[in-house]
C-alpha cells in the first residue's frame, strides 16, 4: 500500500515541519504544501481515483483522518505562534528592583497635616467644619464678641484694616463698618450663629493676621481651629471634658491639662489651658500653653440674638502653627512659609 | 508687671517659698512669666576674710590648705578648699562653724583628708548669686574684713513677672495681688495705714501756694486734687525706700517722686508732684493742647502736641502730659522747698489715645488707660503725704484744692448658688461660694428667696465684677480650676458633615499629593510688584491693606502662582529636586470697584524631563495641566463635561499662545493653565519652561446643592463610527471646529438618529495642505435607540453631513 506509506511519511514530514516553523508566515507556506490546492494532501486524495472502488472508501476515510490531524496540529502551532507574538510585545523582562521614573508622591504641609489632625478628634466629639472668609468686618471680628471700640485689639497697630472706601464682592458686612483681616476665626462662629438656630458644635480652623513682625515666634499670619458648642446647660465641666479627650487624643493617654483662669472678651469665665506630656518634644514635662477656652459669653450670645437665659455654650481657639511646632519640634516658625522641600517631605 | 517677693510680705503674713506663691499666682489667673532672684538672703555666720597664704595640701594635689584672716584680733583660719582662682591677698566670703547656706549646707568644722578646715570660702552659687561655681567668689570691691556678708550684698528677693490681663487694672498694684493671694491663701491683708486725714471737709484750700484748679476738658479729666505741701527737703531716698524702688526695676531720683512711684506701685494710683515755685499764675488748668503746642516731658523729648492730646497747665505753659508725663519745666530740683501734689482720675479713653499718638507709654498712662480705682484718688495722694512727710520733712496745707466731681460707683449683683453650680456642672458646698467671695472684698447679703440668692455688692476697684456671670469665674478661680471634676464627652449621635469648602480642600489636596506634588503655605500678604505682575489695573489700590506692616508685604496677594515661583527659586537656589508644587488658599481679585475673596488652588510643574531619571519619559505639556484640572473638576461632582478651555487672550501673566482657560470667577468657578509668561519667569529669577495652573472658585460655588439626577436608559444596540477629515484655516481652533461639526452632524440626522460623540482623533500640518490650514480629523459616533443602525442609512447620513459641511462652513474635506 505505497498510499498509506506516503500517507505516514507526510504526516511525519508535516510534524517535524510545524516543529521548525517559527513565524506565522511560515506556518501558512507550510500550511498550504500540505493542505493547499496543490498541496501534498490535497494530490493524495486526488489520487483516489485510481484505486479500486472497494478501498476508496477506507482510503477516504484515512485521508480524512489526516487532514483533521494536520488541521488541529497546524492550529495549535498557530497558538502557540500568538502567544509568540504577545510575548515578544512585553519586551525585555523587567528590573522590579528599579526606580519609577514617574515622579514620586508629594506631601501636604505640616500645618495641613495638623490642622486635620485636630479637626478629626474634634469630628470625634460630634464637630464639624465651617468656614469663613479671611476678610472679615469690625463687626463680626469685634464688636459681636464683645470686643468694644477701643479695646486695644482693634487698633491699627494690632490689626491689619482695608482700606475705608473698600466693598467686597463676596463678604457682606452689616452695615457701614470697615473691613479688616480676620485677627481670629471666632467671626465664622458669629456668621454661623446668626444664620442657624441652637444647639450647634462648629469648628472653623484658617488662617489668621496679627500685625506681628516675622520672627521665630511671631508671623503676620497664622492658622487657628476655633471649636463653637452651644446648647442647653453646657457647663464648665463639659468644657474640660472636651479638651481633656482633646490632649489625649492628640498627646496619648497619659497628658494633662491645667486649666489657668485667664481673660478673653467673649468668654467668661475664661481660661488658657497648659499641657503636658512625655510627648510634647522639646518640652517634656513643662507645662506648655496651648489653647485659649471659656464659656461663650452671654453678650456674644445676645449680639448675635440667642437667649442667654436658654442657651450656654464653650468656645476654644487652638493655634496649628504652634501646636505643629511644639508636638514635632520646629523652633522656627519662618520655616512653616520657606516650604523647603526637604521640609516638606519629612513629613510624609 | 514686677512684683517684690519682699513687697508682698509687707502686706501679707506669707510664710510659704516664692515657688509657692509662684504657683498660687498662676492658679489664680495671674501668669507667671518670669522669676527673677536678687540679692542674698540674711546669713550668720558668713563674712568677708582675705587670704593671707596658700599652701599645697599635705594629702591632696588638687586641694589647697589656705589661711584666711577673718577678724583682726583673731587668729587666722585654716580652710581646705578645692577651688584655685584666687591670689594671696584676695578677699572672699567665708561660711563659718554653724552657717547655713541658702542651700540648707549647714557648715561644720570638719577633717578634710586628715586636715581640719575651719569653715569655708564659697561660690557665688552657694551664695544664691547666680550660677557661677566654678570658683570661689573674689570681691573686687575689697571690702573690710569681718563684714557680715549680707553688708556687702543687697537683701535677697525674688522679683515676679506677672500678666495682669486688661480686665484687671485693680492688679497693677502690690495691693491688688496681695488682696488675691490673700483670698488664695485665706490670709488677712493688712492695708498701709494713712494717719493724715482731711481736718475739715468744709474748710477752703490754702492759697499760698497755689490759687486754683480748673478743669477746661470735664469729659477727660473727671476729677483732680492738688495738695500743697511745704517746707520738703529735696534729697536721695532713704534706704528701704531705694531698694523697694530698686527691687522693682526703677531708677531712684529723688525722696518725693520716689515716693510717688512707690504709691503707684503699692497702690495703682498715679500721682505727679510739681515744684509749687514753677507754677506761672499759681493756677492750674486742665485743658485740652493747642494744636502744635509744644513740651518737652522728663525723658528729654521735645513733643508736639495736638488737640486731642490733654494737659495739665498752669497759665503761661503746659506743665505734663495729662496722665502720661510731666514736663522738665515743672519738675522738681535740688532747691525745691514747695511741692503740689496731683491726683486726678482721667478718663481711660483719652490717655490710651494720647499714649498711641505719642508712642509713649508709661507706668502712669499704663494704668489710666485702663482704669484706676476712683477711690484712691483721694486714698493714695494722703498715702503720699505721709511719706513725703516721713522721707523729706515739710507740712501739708489743709484740705487740697478740688476740680471736678468723682465719679460714683454704686453696684450689688443677684446670684444664686444654684445658678453658680448650673454654670459649673457640678455641686460645690454652698457656704464655700460665700465665703470665697467675702475673701475677696465682695460684700455678701443676707440670703434672699428660696435658692439662698444673695446680693453681693461690688467695690470700686472690681468695676470689671457687672453681671452673675463673671461671680462664677470669681468663685472658680479661688475655689481651683484643679477640682473641675472629670467627665467623658456627651456627644450627639447626629453630627453634621464639613463645610464643603471645607471638604473640597481636602480632597484637592489629596489629588494633587498623590499626583506627585508638594504642598506650600505662603503668606497672604506680597508687594507691589507682585500685584502688578499678577494683577494689574485697579488692583494695587483695591489690594493695598490701610496700615500695612512692611511694603513687601503690602498688598494682598492676587495669586498663589508668584508664592509657588518663589519656592521653586528658593529651592533651586538650595540645589533641591524640585518639580511639583501646589497651595491652597484665599487669593484676592478685583472686579467692577470690588475686591473678591477667592478660594484658590494653584500649582506649577517644571517642563523638562526629570533631571534623574534613568528611564526618559515624555516631557510634561499644556495637556498635562489642562489634563489636571480636567480631572480635578471631576472631583467637584459637577456636570462640566461641555467645559472647553479657551485660548487665553487678556491675562499677561499666561504665555500668549499657550494657555487656554474656562469659566469666569465672579460666576463661581475659573481655571486658567499653562506656560507662565516668559518675561514674568526671567524677572523672577526662574530658567527654563514653568507650566502652572490657578483655580478659582467662589464658597458659594462650592457648596451649591445638586439636583438628584433620574435614570436615562441606554441604548442596547451598537454604536456606528465613520471618520471625517477637514482641512481648517490654523486660525480656526479644534474646540470651534469641532462644536460646529457636531451641530451640523445633529441637523443632518435629526429625526433618524443620535450623533453619539464627535471626538478629534488627529491634528495635522505641512505636506499636501495649503499654507496657513491644518486638518483635524474627527471620528462621529451614531446612535439608535430603536434598531442596529445598517451601513446604509450611515453612509447616506454621513454624505448629508460631509455636503453641508463642504457647502456650509468653508471648511474643504481632506482627501
Amino acid at each position: 500500500m505505497s498510499g498509506l506509506n506516503s500517507l505516514d511519511s507526510l504526516l511525519a514530514e508535516a510534524e517535524k515541519g510545524a516543529s521548525e516553523v517559527g513565524t506565522r508566515a511560515n506556518l501558512e507556506k507550510l500550511k498550504a504544501s500540505f493542505l493547499g490546492s496543490n498541496g501534498s494532501l490535497t494530490q493524495i486524495l486526488k489520487g483516489i481515483n485510481q484505486l479500486p472502488k472497494a478501498e476508496r472508501p477506507a482510503f477516504g476515510k484515512q485521508v480524512n483522518e489526516i487532514k483533521r490531524h494536520l488541521e488541529g496540529l497546524f492550529s495549535r502551532v498557530s497558538e502557540n505562534i500568538s502567544e509568540m507574538e504577545l510575548k515578544s510585545t512585553l519586551g525585555r523582562e523587567i528590573d522590579p528592583t528599579l526606580p519609577s521614573p514617574e515622579c514620586e508622591s508629594g506631601a501636604l504641609h505640616l500645618l495641613t497635616q495638623v490642622r486635620e489632625n485636630i479637626c478629626s478628634i474634634f469630628r470625634q466629639a460630634g464637630f464639624s467644619v465651617a468656614e469663613g472668609s479671611e476678610v472679615e468686618t469690625e463687626f463680626f471680628c469685634f464688636d459681636a464678641l464683645n470686643t468694644l471700640p477701643d479695646h486695644p485689639a482693634r487698633d491699627l497697630q494690632d490689626t491689619f484694616y482695608l482700606p475705608e472706601s473698600l466693598s467686597l464682592g463676596n463678604v457682606l458686612r452689616r452695615g457701614g463698618e470697615r473691613y479688616l483681616l480676620r485677627t481670629h476665626t471666632s467671626a465664622v462662629q458669629i456668621r454661623t450663629m446668626l444664620e442657624r438656630n441652637p444647639p450647634l458644635r462648629i469648628l472653623s480652623p484658617g488662617r489668621v493676621f496679627r500685625r506681628d513682625t516675622a520672627d521665630a515666634t511671631h508671623s503676620p499670619n497664622f492658622h487657628q481651629v476655633e471649636g463653637l458648642y452651644v446648647d442647653r446647660n453646657v457647663s464648665v465641666k463639659d468644657l474640660k471634658a472636651v479638651l481633656d479627650f482633646f490632649s489625649r487624643s492628640l498627646l496619648g493617654p497619659e497628658a494633662k491639662t491645667r486649666f489657668r483662669p485667664h481673660f478673653f472678651p467673649y468668654t467668661e469665665p475664661s481660661f488658657e489651658v497648659d499641657f503636658q506630656s512625655s510627648h510634647l518634644a522639646k518640652v517634656g514635662t513643662e507645662w506648655t500653653e496651648i489653647l485659649g477656652c471659656g464659656m461663650v459669653d452671654p453678650a456674644v450670645f445676645e449680639a448675635v440674638g440667642y437667649d442667654s437665659q436658654e442657651w450656654t455654650g464653650y468656645a476654644f481657639g487652638i493655634g496649628i502653627d504652634r501646636v505643629a511646632q511644639i508636638l514635632h519640634g520646629v523652633d522656627d516658625m519662618r520655616i512653616l512659609f520657606q516650604n523647603d522641600v526637604r521640609f516638606l517631605r519629612q513629613f510624609r | 508687671m514686677k512684683i517684690s517677693f519682699e513687697w508682698l510680705k509687707r502686706y501679707l503674713p506669707l510664710e510659704c517659698a516664692a515657688e509657692e506663691v509662684e504657683e498660687a499666682l498662676t492658679l489664680i489667673g495671674f501668669e507667671v512669666e518670669g522669676v527673677d532672684r536678687i540679692g542674698i538672703p540674711l546669713l550668720e555666720n558668713v563674712l568677708v576674710g582675705e587670704v593671707i597664704s596658700m599652701t599645697r595640701h599635705p594629702n591632696a594635689d588638687r586641694l589647697t590648705l589656705c589661711k584666711v584672716r577673718i577678724r583682726k584680733a583673731d587668729e587666722a583660719n585654716e580652710i581646705v578648699c578645692g577651688a584655685s582662682n584666687y591670689n594671696v591677698g584676695d578677699r572672699v566670703v567665708v561660711a563659718l562653724n554653724g552657717a547655713v547656706l541658702p542651700g540648707g549646707v549647714k557648715i561644720k568644722r570638719s577633717k578634710i583628708r586628715g586636715v581640719v578646715s575651719d569653715g569655708m570660702m564659697c561660690s557665688a552659687r552657694e551664695l544664691s548669686l547666680g550660677n557661677d561655681h566654678d570658683g570661689i567668689l573674689i570681691l573686687e570691691s575689697c571690702p573690710e574684713i569681718g563684714t557680715p556678708v549680707n553688708e556687702v550684698f543687697p537683701e535677697g528677693d525674688v522679683i515676679f513677672d506677672v500678666e495682669i490681663t486688661p480686665n484687671r487694672p485693680d492688679c497693677l498694684s502690690c495691693i491688688g495681688v496681695v488682696r488675691e493671694l490673700g483670698a488664695f491663701f485665706q490670709l488677712p491683708v493688712s492695708l498701709p495705714e494713712i494717719s493724715s486725714e482731711d481736718p475739715d471737709g468744709s474748710a477752703s484750700p490754702p492759697s499760698d501756694l497755689l490759687k486754683g484748679v480748673r478743669i477746661e476738658t470735664p469729659g477727660n479729666c473727671l476729677y483732680y486734687l492738688a495738695y500743697s505741701i511745704v517746707g520738703i527737703t529735696i534729697g536721695p531716698s532713704p534706704e528701704w525706700l531705694s531698694r523697694l524702688i530698686m527691687a522693682i526695676g526703677l531708677r531712684p531720683v529723688n525722696n518725693v517722686v520716689d515716693v510717688t512711684n512707690f504709691v503707684l506701685y503699692e497702690l495703682g494710683q498715679p500721682l505727679h508732684a510739681f515744684d509749687a515755685a514753677k507754677i506761672g499764675g499759681q493756677t492750674i488748668v486742665i485743658r485740652q493742647a493747642q494744636d502744635g503746642e509744644e513740651i518737652t516731658t522728663l525723658d528729654g523729648q521735645l513733643r508736639t502736641l495736638k488737640s486731642e492730646n490733654m494737659v495739665i497747665a498752669d497759665l503761661e505753659k503746659p506743665m505734663a502730659v495729662a496722665g502720661v508725663m510731666g514736663s522738665i519745666d515743672a519738675e522738681l530740683d535740688e532747691g525745691t522747698t514747695d511741692v503740689v501734689l496731683e491726683s486726678a482720675h482721667f478718663a481711660p479713653t483719652n490717655i490710651r489715645k494720647t499714649s498711641r499718638q505719642l508712642v509713649l507709654s508709661t507706668d502712669a498712662s499704663y494704668r489710666f488707660e485702663r482704669g484706676v480705682d476712683p477711690s484712691l484718688t483721694e486714698r493714695a495722694a494722703r498715702r503720699a503725704i505721709d511719706l513725703i512727710m516721713q522721707v523729706g520733712g515739710g507740712r501739708c496745707l489743709g484740705v487740697p484744692h478740688v476740680a471736678g466731681e468723682l465719679p460714683k460707683f454704686d453696684r450689688e449683683i443677684e446670684i444664686d448658688a444654684d445658678f453658680i453650680e448650673r454654670r459649673l456642672g457640678f455641686e460645690v458646698e454652698k457656704e464655700r461660694i460665700w465665703k470665697i467671695f467675702r475673701s475677696l472684698d465682695l460684700e455678701v447679703g443676707e440670703p434672699v428667696g428660696g435658692n439662698d440668692g444673695r446680693a453681693v455688692r461690688i467695690p470700686s476697684h472690681r468695676a470689671d465684677l457687672e453681671r452673675p456671670i463673671d461671680l462664677v469665674e470669681e468663685f472658680l478661680r479661688i475655689y481651683g480650676t484643679d477640682r473641675i471634676p472629670n467627665a467623658e464627652v456627651s456627644a450627639p449621635s447626629v453630627a453634621q458633615e464639613d463645610d464643603q469648602v471645607s471638604q473640597f480642600r481636602a480632597q484637592a489636596a489629596s489629588f494633587f499629593r498623590a499626583q506627585g506634588f508638594n504642598e506650600c503655605i505662603n503668606m497672604s500678604m506680597c508687594e507691589l510688584k507682585t500685584v502688578d505682575a499678577w494683577h494689574g489695573g485697579d488692583a494695587p489700590n483695591l489690594l493695598k491693606l490701610a496700615n500695612p506692616l512692611t511694603e513687601d508685604q503690602a498688598y494682598l496677594r492676587p495669586s498663589l502662582i508668584p508664592g509657588l515661583l518663589d519656592n521653586l527659586r528658593l529651592n533651586r537656589f538650595r540645589g533641591n529636586d524640585i518639580e511639583r508644587l501646589f497651595e491652597i488658599g484665599s487669593i484676592f481679585r478685583t472686579d467692577r470697584g470690588k475686591l473678591w475673596e477667592i478660594l484658590s488652588l494653584g500649582f506649577l510643574l517644571v517642563q523638562a524631563p526629570r533631571p534623574s531619571g534613568w528611564l526618559v519619559r515624555e516631557e510634561p505639556d499644556f495637556y498635562t495641566v489642562s489634563g489636571l484640572v480636567e480631572r480635578l473638576f471631576s472631583l467637584l461632582e459637577a456636570d462640566l463635561a461641555d467645559l472647553n478651555f479657551q485660548p487665553i487672550r487678556d491675562d499677561n501673566t499666561w504665555q500668549k499662545g499657550h494657555a487656554g482657560c474656562f469659566g469666569k470667577f465672579t460666576d463661581g468657578f475659573e481655571a486658567k493653565v499653562g506656560t507662565i509668561d516668559l518675561k514674568i519667569l526671567k524677572s523672577w529669577g526662574i530658567e527654563g519652561i514653568v507650566l502652572a495652573g490657578s483655580l478659582s472658585f467662589l464658597p458659594k460655588f462650592l457648596r451649591r446643592k445638586f439636583p438628584t439626577s433620574s435614570y436615562q436608559p441606554d441604548s442596547p444596540y451598537p454604536s456606528a463610527t465613520k471618520d471625517i477629515s477637514l482641512v481648517v484655516p490654523e486660525t480656526e481652533s479644534a474646540g470651534a471646529v469641532r462644536s460646529r461639526l457636531e451641530s451640523i452632524s445633529k441637523e443632518a440626522v435629526v429625526d433618524q438618529f443620535d450623533v453619539e460623540s464627535v471626538s478629534i482623533f488627529d491634528v495635522f500640518r505641512g505636506e499636501g495642505l495649503p499654507d496657513g490650514t491644518k486638518s483635524l480629523a474627527f471620528a462621529l459616533a451614531f446612535r439608535s435607540d430603536q434598531r442596529t443602525l445598517t451601513d446604509n442609512e450611515v453612509n447616506s447620513a454621513f454624505e448629508q453631513i460631509v455636503l453641508r459641511i463642504t457647502e456650509g462652513t468653508g471648511y474643504q474635506l481632506r482627501s
